[in-house]
């Protein structure tokens, strides 16, 4: 048994169904943002949505790391990889988003040494290997992913690696979820918290939301059962009129998180002014970069960077699917002009994107209901 | 398994890729990997993924000892699964 088959129980999956239904209040719509794209892509995968009542209504949050990474930030990576002797190095989805003048699968097409890396230490093992190029690591994501950018740093300064820069867009949790909670066109009655990220900042980052939004929201796991037992928990502190953080994926999230991780995170990087984000705009304090300690490691420091904010493109309404707005299907393009083999807009890039997933898997059920 | 044996897999690279389905660094995904075998003074470990093989940096879980599970994202183990998994 794998770790995880334990928690794909079709039968216990039909219980929590059938609890969800039994919290529900007849006549009240209930609307549950899942923070983090890896929820969103197991709903889809899993069809779990498809066993909620009519009035669970889940909208899908910024929280796929992929799809909030603005289109000049693409464009600034792209110009850093076009520099001689460069090797640009990124994660897979990174490849594909589109920046103003293509994606870096296409300029890596037209010439520049760009390469897919499963880890910033895979990106340093390549600038060892090579040591008359200079390699960059484009970082992005949540602070899941962060504390590995930081301890590769850590390990190019303890080995004396010059050839190797980061180029940070990391970015962090907090700062856009109270974005969303500020925005008046949204209402949110619960949150489905994001898992992972809360094994490195733990549960307590996220008291604000019951402390001064008066939102109830559990961390979940990524398995079906996981998040089908948090919109439990949610539902019922809807029912008994409780509001507070509550940690359904307790099996790796301590409450306190990794105390490693913010350490090193806090050593190695510092909070941006402000950061922007793909459809989002600017938001305070929500962007990492390179800490004065690590400069000299920063790509943004050795490589000239345009930095030029661009517009999305007119038809994109990434913006308005990241904060739940509308939803994927709901968009113009969606499916049609923007689909994952050539995607307008980064939430159809990643799997962890909402409209990538809801097109790999539930259009075709949506068309059934719309004819 | 010893550290010595393995050490020329340390340094071969992740040997973890994204597939068609989804990217598992930029989704946020933790992969469960049993360790193989260790090197402490480079806070490196060797772990296995149902036969994939991936060179782990530990600093954040350690310490680590052979058939230790832990959980994995971008090749870093944020979680010792063995030593603080819970059954929430």
């Amino acid at each position: 048994m794998k770790f995880v088959d334990e928690f794909r129980d079709p039968e216990l999956g039909r219980a929590l169904a059938g609890e969800i239904l039994s919290l529900v209040e007849p006549g009240r719509h209930y609307k549950l943002m899942e923070v983090c794209g890896g929820h969103t892509h197991a709903i889809y995968k899993y069809g779990l949505d498809d066993m909620l009542p009519s009035n669970v209504e889940l909208v899908h949050g910024p929280g796929c790391p992929v799809c909030v990474i603005p289109m000049g930030r693409v464009d600034d990576g792209i110009a850093v990889a076009q520099n001689d002797g460069v090797i640009f190095t990124c994660f897979g989805d990174m490849l594909r988003v589109p920046g103003s003048e293509g994606s870096l699968l296409e300029a890596k097409a037209a010439g520049a040494d760009i390469r897919m890396v499963y880890s910033p230490l895979d990106a340093l093992r390549l600038a060892k290997q090579n040591p008359d190029r200079e390699v960059v690591f484009f970082a992005i994501g949540f602070e899941t992913t962060a504390p590995s950018t930081a301890l590769t740093l850590k390990r190019a300064r303890t080995e004396g690696v010059k050839n190797f820069s980061v180029m940070c867009s990391h970015v962090t949790i907090v700062p856009p979820l109270r974005a969303l909670l500020e925005s008046p066109d949204l209402r949110l009655d619960g949150f489905i918290g994001p898992g992972h990220v809360s094994t490195i900042v733990g549960a307590r980052p996220f008291e604000f939301i019951p402390a001064d939004y008066g939102k109830p929201i559990a961390i979940a796991g990524f398995e079906p059962l996981d998040v089908m037992q948090a919109i439990v928990m949610i539902l019922r502190q809807l029912a008994e009129g409780r509001c507070e953080v509550e940690n359904q994926y307790s099996r790796v999230v301590p409450y306190e998180g990794n105390l490693r991780a913010l350490e090193v995170m806090a050593e190695v990087f510092e909070l941006r002014p402000h950061f922007e984000w793909r459809g989002l705009g600017f938001i305070s304090h929500s962007g990492l970069k390179l800490s004065a300690a690590y400069s000299d490691l920063d790509a943004e420091q050795r490589f000239s960077v345009p930095g030029v904010r661009v517009a999305d493109p007119k038809a994109c309404q990434c913006g308005e699917v990241l904060k739940g707005v509308i939803k994927p299907w709901e968009c113009k393009v969606f499916g049609s002009g923007c689909t994952p083999e050539r995607p307008i807009g980064t939430c159809m890039v990643s799997s962890e994107g909402a409209c990538a997933a809801y097109y790999n898997y539930g259009r075709f059920a949506r068309e059934r209901e719309v004819v | 398994v010893s550290a010595l044996t393995r050490t020329s897999e340390l340094d071969a690279g992740s040997g973890v890729a994204c597939d068609s389905d989804h990217c598992i660094t930029c989704g946020d995904d933790g992969v469960p990997m049993i360790v193989l075998a260790t090197d402490d003074e480079r806070g490196l470990a060797l772990c296995d993924d149902e036969g994939v093989h991936a060179s782990i940096e530990t600093a954040l879980v350690a310490p680590v000892i052979p058939g230790d599970r832990l959980l994995v994202h971008a090749g870093t183990a944020i979680f010792h699964l063995t030593r603080d998994g819970g059954q929430g």
